[in-house]
């Protein structure tokens, strides 16, 4: 079975050959071609080539196009670093919007303007040549509340938010508008799904009424933006006590990659009987801890992630975050061969 | 008392202004700093840690609380001195190099001079010289390091490393936290205590020097 049958059959409930896999593969594929973090994050002709690398090394069920949470930011004009050795990001000292006053001024920008943004239509469009009829490519792209605290600061966007609500919804709406556009351009390259990152949406860090009131009908209209053009939505957020109900809600997602338990669910077994008919769950192998645990560790929670949740379809074996970009290749093969020898229907 | 009730619901609600009124206003009554600072405001950062550890508030207030908390302590700082009152202990807390990350770290600083413990706070993209130094400098009771990202996490090892190279490690309890830690990281790289979050951090630290 090719990796895009069996990724449909799972997204659509059915059991396939097995469970997909895909180990969140992303800066850690630079290895693959040579290639330091700076010049794989922005030369979009080396991050595809890592990514086809990976994807046919590994064998990989799914190619999802994070690169890093800076992409939208730097087109906006946020100052960014890009480190040697790991994701880039904000110049944390150095940030766009230095007041509330100028989140509230903060206007769209045009798709046409940017350069990130467009750097990542053309990876998915590579990509989509490259290998789209048989690997799933999802394009990667970050919430608005999440773009808007790149620019701000995201202690300094917290406090904003009580400070000043109906501010930060002006810069919300405006950074909203711009991923609008961008959705478009990415859907014309005809990606099958976009993935977006709800980074705040979880107990981890605002209650779920603030995340429903800030970026819950920002994300609500992206993910109608999304079906319109026949892709689907999936929802990747690593935070703990993640808010699947609200987030199901605001975008009727067909998948949520994620670490941890929802807030509502105490157990793997209450998580897929309260969710596993809605979406299909990807995670959750905590990539923090490939950095210390041992091969057999590692068969051992791959055998319990596969044993709660593959019943039935719908569930994806895969990192809760990015695989370490700095970590061996060693866990992403276990991961694997875990997942067509146990994870076999 | 009614004024230290009002300074410990303005701190709660994070109102700067309503903690410097209400602390203007208890010290023209004559009320005692260490009584402000311990009925109007640290106990009002004890009700913060236990609403935060229990999911009743999040990030956002506990943020806001703290810049009350900062202001307070402006308002309040040279009263206590002037009274020669003494912190309960010294941390030293910072996040790793290459890490620059600090809300966490700042969450974590703030409970714990919440729980009435001085802390030296060395900013965030901290070297491990700079720990020992700091350690060497301030004998604090408690080191306390933070790191967001698993590419820093491990810079953690190379401090404790450097502060048992230094003859150190005997004399600093070592806590360790971040959202990528886990209990056995901590173990494998030698640190005395992981925390999951910021409340937990003060209690973890209180224990270490009550």
């Amino acid at each position: 079975m090719k990796p895009i049958e069996r990724v449909t059959l799972t997204l659509q409930h059915k059991e396939a050959d097995r469970i997909p896999v895909y180990p969140l593969m992303c800066g850690v594929a630079r290895k693959l071609v040579g290639a330091p973090y700076p010049r794989w994050s922005t030369d979009m002709d080396v991050c595809a080539e890592a990514y086809e690398k990976v994807t046919e090394e590994f064998d990989l069920d799914i190619i999802c196009t994070l690169i890093d949470l800076s992409v939208e930011a730097a087109d906006f004009g946020q100052p960014i670093i890009y480190p040697e050795n790991e994701a880039a990001h904000p110049d944390f000292h150095n940030y766009m919007l230095k007041s509330i006053a100028d989140i509230n001024a903060l206007q769209p920008i045009k798709f046409k303007d940017s350069v990130r943004m467009k750097g990542m239509v053309k990876l998915c469009d590579r990509l989509m040549k490259s290998k789209g009829a048989e690997v799933p490519v999802v394009a990667f792209v970050f919430g608005p509340l999440g773009v808007l605290s790149m620019m701000r600061g995201q202690a300094n966007l917290f406090m904003d938010i009580l400070d000043d609500p109906d501010a930060v919804k002006n810069g919300v709406a405006a950074v909203t508008e711009t991923l609008l556009e961008y959705i478009d351009a990415l859907a014309a390259t005809g990606v099958p799904a976009v993935m977006l990152d709800t980074l705040f949406a979880s107990q981890s860090i605002m209650r779920k009424s603030m995340w429903l009131e800030f970026e819950g009908p920002y994300v609500k209209r992206i993910a109608e933006r999304i079906r319109e053009h026949g892709a689907q939505v999936m929802i990747h957020n690593c935070g703990n006590g993640i808010y699947f109900d609200a987030q199901i809600e605001a975008m009727q997602p067909t998948a949520i990659s994620f670490l941890h338990l929802p807030d509502d669910c105490q157990s793997p077994q209450e998580l897929k009987e309260k969710y596993g008919s809605k979406v299909t769950l990807i995670g959750r192998i905590p990539p923090t801890w490939l950095l210390t645990c041992t091969q057999e560790d590692l068969e051992e929670e791959c055998r319990r992630e596969i044993d709660d949740y593959k019943a039935g379809g719908g569930f994806i074996l895969a990192t809760g975050c990015e695989y370490p970009a700095n970590l061996g290749f060693e866990h992403a093969r276990t991961m694997v061969r875990m997942a067509k020898e146990y994870g076999k229907y | 008392m009614q004024v230290l009730q009002a300074i410990s619901q303005a701190l709660q609600r994070g109102d700067v202004n309503g903690v410097r009124q209400g602390i203007a206003t208890a010290l023209g009554e004559g009320i005692e700093p260490k009584r402000i600072l311990e009925e109007g405001m640290l106990s009002a950062m004890d009700i913060i840690g236990v609403k935060f550890k229990n999911n009743e508030i999040f990030v956002p207030e506990v943020l806001i609380a703290a810049r009350a908390m900062n202001a307070g302590m402006e308002a309040l700082k040279p009263k206590l001195v002037e009274a020669g009152i003494k912190p309960i202990g010294k941390v030293v807390i910072g996040t790793v190099k290459g890490d620059l990350h600090d809300i966490g770290k700042n969450m974590v600083r703030m409970m714990m001079e919440g729980a009435g413990f001085e802390v030296v706070d060395l900013g965030i993209d901290v070297a491990a010289e700079r720990f020992v130094e700091a350690v060497q400098e301030h004998q604090p009771d408690i080191l306390g390091m933070s790191a967001l990202l698993t590419t820093t996490m491990g810079e953690m090892k190379a401090v404790i490393d450097a502060v048992a190279d230094a003859g150190l490690r005997d004399q600093v309890k070592i806590m360790v936290g971040g959202a990528p830690l886990t209990q056995s990281f901590a173990d494998q790289i030698g640190a005395d205590v992981y925390c999951k979050n910021a409340a937990e951090a003060a209690s973890a630290a209180k224990q270490l020097v009550l």
